[in-house]
This record gives C-alpha cells, sequence and structure tokens, in this order.
C-alpha cells in the first residue's frame, strides 16, 4: 500500500436534492428535512454507516475530524442542520448540508484514485435510487457553486513532495498545471508552509470532461510528478549534508521533550525521504503517515481525552513521537 | 457587394466602429442596418450586433433583465449570485442561463456536461462521453452578448474571433 510519494487518494461527489434550494438559501426547516431525507436513503446502504448530527458533537471531535479530512473547515465552522454519515473506517463519508446537500467523499491510502472513485460511484448510483439530484442534460449535476457543474467531482491526491519542494519547482510547476485544469496547494496551510512538503494535487475543471478521463488525467499528472520527485530526491541523496539532515530529524524526534506541530511535520517528513531512500530502515513509511495525522492539535487532545494548553500538547505530541518511533 | 447579414440584400450601409481598440467594418443593408439600429444617426448608444438584434425579435416581450428578476424557486436575483458566488437553487441555472454561462465557460473552458448522469449511470465508462463537445455559433453569441453587457471587452472580442471563425469554416 505505503507508496514513496503518494500518500492517499481522495475522490468527493457533490449532489443536490432538486426539490430544495441549494443549502445557502434554505430555511432550517428545509436544512432538517433533507438531513432526515438523506439518513432514511444511507439506512438502506449495504454499507455500515454511523449518522452524527453535527451539532450533537464535541468542538474537540468536530475539529479533528477536519485534522483527520473527514470533513471541511467550512462544515466545522458552523455546525447547524448539517449531519455526517461516515463508516467505521471512515473511508466513506457523506457531509450533509455543506456547500452542496451532499458531499459524498471516499479516502484510500495510496494511488487509487480509480478505487475511490468506483466506490464513490456506486454510492452514488445506489443513493439515486431514493434521493432525486438536480441534473441537467447540458449542465450536468447542478451544484450551488458553478465550480463543481457537470460530474461534481473532485479527485484529488496527497503528495509527499519533499525533494521538489526543496528546490521551489512546486511553485513552478503549479503555473502550468493550473493552464492544464490542475491545482496544487500546500496542504498544511496555503502556500507559506512549504517546508512539511505535503501537497494535494487535483482536478479543477468538471464540466465537459468525464468522470474516467479526469482520474486519468490526473493520475498522469500525479505519475510525471512522483517521477520527478523520485529523481530529484536520487540527486538530494547524494549530498552528505542532506544524509545528515535526515539523521539529525531522526535524533531529534528519538529524543525531544517538547516538540510543536511544524517542527515535527518539518523532521517527520525528513524521516520519511530517509525511508523511502533507504536511510532509516527499522520504520515504516505507515507509521510516519498515521503520526503525521495523529500530531495534530485536536488529534492529540482527543487521544488524550482533554483539553491541553499549547505547551501542554508539545509535550504530549514529544512523548507520543518518541514511543512511536523507538 | 452583399449585405454581410443576410447576405441577400444589397449593402447600402457602411458601420465603422472601434471595439476595444479593434477596428470593425460591416457592409449591411438598410433592412439589416435598421434592425440592428445603427440608421439612427442621433443615438450615439448604438446597440451590440446581437443584444441589438435579440432585442429587436422580441420587442418587449422579453423581461429587462435587471436586479429585479428574480428565480421563481428561490427568490435569488443574479446581484446575489454573482456577489455571493453561490447559485440559489436547480431552478436558478435555467433562470439565469444566459447571465451565467460566460462565467461557466471561463471556469470550465466548456459549457456542456459529459459523464454520470442519473438515467444512464454506467456513461461514464463509455469513450464517447470522454469526447469533448465544442460550443455551437449560437450558445457563443449569447456569451458574446452578455460579455459585452458585462463590458468584459476582451474576452468578447476572443468570442468575435472563435465565431467568425466557425462561420467561415462552414460557408466553406
Amino acid at each position: 500500500m505505503s507508496e514513496p510519494v503518494v500518500i492517499s487518494s481522495r475522490v468527493r461527489l457533490a449532489r443536490n436534492l432538486a426539490d430544495y434550494p441549494f443549502p445557502c438559501r434554505m430555511t432550517d426547516a428545509q436544512r432538517a428535512e433533507v438531513v432526515e431525507k438523506v439518513r432514511l436513503a444511507v439506512k438502506n446502504l449495504p454499507d455500515e454507516f454511523m449518522f452524527v448530527l453535527m451539532e450533537d458533537i464535541s468542538e474537540l471531535d468536530t475539529v479533528a475530524m477536519v485534522e483527520r479530512h473527514l470533513i471541511s473547515p467550512d462544515f466545522a465552522d458552523s455546525t447547524k442542520g448539517r449531519a455526517l454519515a461516515v463508516t467505521k473506517d471512515e473511508s466513506i463519508s457523506i457531509m450533509i448540508n455543506e456547500e452542496d446537500h451532499l458531499r459524498i467523499q471516499v479516502i484510500k491510502p495510496g494511488l487509487s484514485l480509480k478505487e475511490a472513485y468506483d466506490i464513490a460511484d456506486r454510492i452514488d448510483t445506489e443513493l439515486q435510487r431514493e434521493l432525486h439530484f438536480a441534473f441537467d442534460n447540458k449542465l450536468g449535476y447542478l451544484t450551488q457553486c458553478p465550480t463543481n457543474l457537470g460530474t461534481g467531482m473532485r479527485a484529488s491526491v496527497m503528495m509527499h513532495l519533499c525533494a521538489l519542494g526543496e528546490s521551489h519547482a512546486v511553485s513552478r510547476i503549479a503555473g502550468n498545471l493550473g493552464k492544464l485544469g490542475f491545482v496544487i496547494r500546500g496542504t498544511y496551510g496555503e502556500g507559506s508552509d512549504a517546508s512539511s512538503a505535503l501537497y494535494q494535487l487535483s482536478n479543477q475543471v468538471t464540466l465537459g470532461i468525464s468522470e474516467k478521463s479526469a482520474i486519468e488525467n490526473l493520475m498522469n499528472i500525479c505519475n510525471q510528478l512522483a517521477e520527478s520527485e523520485l529523481n530529484t530526491r536520487a540527486r538530494l541523496m547524494e549530498s552528505m549534508e542532506y544524509q545528515d539532515k535526515i539523521s539529525r530529524s531522526m535524533g531529534i524526534l528519538l529524543t525531544a521533550r517538547l516538540i510543536s506541530h511544524a517542527e515535527a511535520v518539518k523532521l517527520l517528513s525528513n524521516v520519511r525521504l530517509g525511508i523511502t531512500e533507504g536511510l532509516i530502515e527499522d520504520v515504516s513509511i505507515e507509521t510516519i503517515d498515521s503520526l503525521m495525522l495523529s500530531i495534530q492539535p485536536a488529534s492529540l487532545m482527543r487521544a488524550q481525552g482533554k483539553k491541553l494548553t499549547p505547551s501542554e500538547r508539545d509535550k504530549a505530541r514529544a512523548q507520543l513521537i518518541r514511543e512511536t518511533l523507538r | 457587394m452583399k449585405c454581410q447579414k443576410c447576405k441577400v440584400k444589397n449593402a447600402t450601409t457602411q458601420v465603422k466602429r472601434v471595439v476595444n481598440g479593434e477596428y470593425e467594418e460591416y457592409m449591411l443593408c438598410a433592412d439589416c442596418a435598421h434592425e440592428m439600429g445603427f440608421d439612427n444617426i442621433f443615438d450615439n448608444s448604438m446597440p451590440d450586433m446581437f443584444g441589438g438584434l435579440i432585442k429587436s425579435l422580441f420587442g418587449t416581450a422579453l423581461p429587462a433583465r435587471s436586479q429585479a428578476t428574480r428565480c421563481p424557486v428561490c427568490g435569488s436575483s443574479f446581484g446575489d449570485i454573482s456577489n455571493t458566488g453561490k447559485v440559489g437553487c436547480a431552478k436558478c441555472y435555467e433562470a439565469f442561463l444566459s447571465d451565467l454561462l460566460p462565467s461557466i465557460r471561463r471556469i470550465h473552458g466548456n459549457t456542456t456536461h459529459c459523464g454520470k448522469s442519473p438515467e444512464s449511470p454506467a456513461i461514464s465508462d463509455k469513450s464517447v462521453a470522454d469526447m469533448p463537445t465544442s460550443p455551437t455559433v449560437q450558445e457563443l453569441k449569447a456569451e458574446l452578448e452578455q460579455a459585452v453587457k458585462e463590458q468584459n471587452f476582451e474576452y468578447a472580442a476572443q468570442l468575435r474571433d472563435k465565431i467568425k471563425e466557425m462561420e467561415e469554416s462552414t460557408n466553406e
């Protein structure tokens, strides 16, 4: 499953019920009706979903869901009249009354866009037996924001582009990708925090291109980027300074008593590179990828079962990393 | 010389104008010139090519597109949509289609869906669905009209060239 460059794949489909205004124009009563209709339809799916009203769960749990990419930051911001259906393994989720009535999302580890799409496609087909989705022959699935018209599909891959990021190649590539209808952005903070080296590549165009073509194009770009990343990594690793940087990163992670989120992400990124290039052998990529998620503030506090001050978090984070990597 | 619009009658009226810094010249017959409002020398506000045409065809039957025009289902005006970037409901796409098309084309470079549909969920697997469809001259003209209304002259000039190109290739 683990791939040196692609961490995870995600596909989401935007759908709206034809008989209700889009969420920006809905009354509270209509929101509740849509939640109930979708709840009943989800109940009939073969997959087992947990159904939660966002108002019923704690702020900490909500933010932790954002950190796990299960829901969008916007969805967490205002929880009124919103609900989430999610499978136990969290690979399939349906946000209800986000920007659209339904956002069906499937996340899979590694480069598994086709598998993720097939699942999202099946859920959509099954749901549409019970729900009447807004669709126009010319414009496709109708969405609140015209940027999602057509297939309503946004496919994305999370990529570890530490070497390309280091050589500032990602910002150069970003401009060209834009012209091809793709977008690449840093996942920890917009643009500024390139140190994390985690990027999300996704399709922008949803109208006039089929789901299959959009995914194939995305995979092509993704493979080209991955190849270029691997070549750049090989060159970087020739330098003793770089090997030293990776070993020191591992050293700090193994011994630090306090560590901020930003520093931890940066060092884990270096260690991840060390693993894929064979410099570090006794840690798996999966361990690093799962640490990247669990060291985030809300996830950390959720695991500890209580709210923590920033310095308490730094302490808990350092401890979690030490124990995991040992 | 025949009129460039109806291509039937003899051209008697020469129209010269500069749009977005680009010089244009048309030769029209008296009827077409009148229809397009080019015969009134006292009226300096010449209607744009296609907007004028459509208005003269529909007369007053076509409601004036303004902030007051609202979606019959959700009550959104086009102003609401362009201010928030959010469309109010599915019906808005019908009610404001001509207003929305230029932005849709700018976003996607295309205005025709291909891929899955509720009736034929499997269509996305067919290769024929992968063929992008080109816009028709009619669609481009509607967009041109809107672009001129929005004073988006750069985009309008691109559309005009494209329409000209398409019309020439069909005439050949």
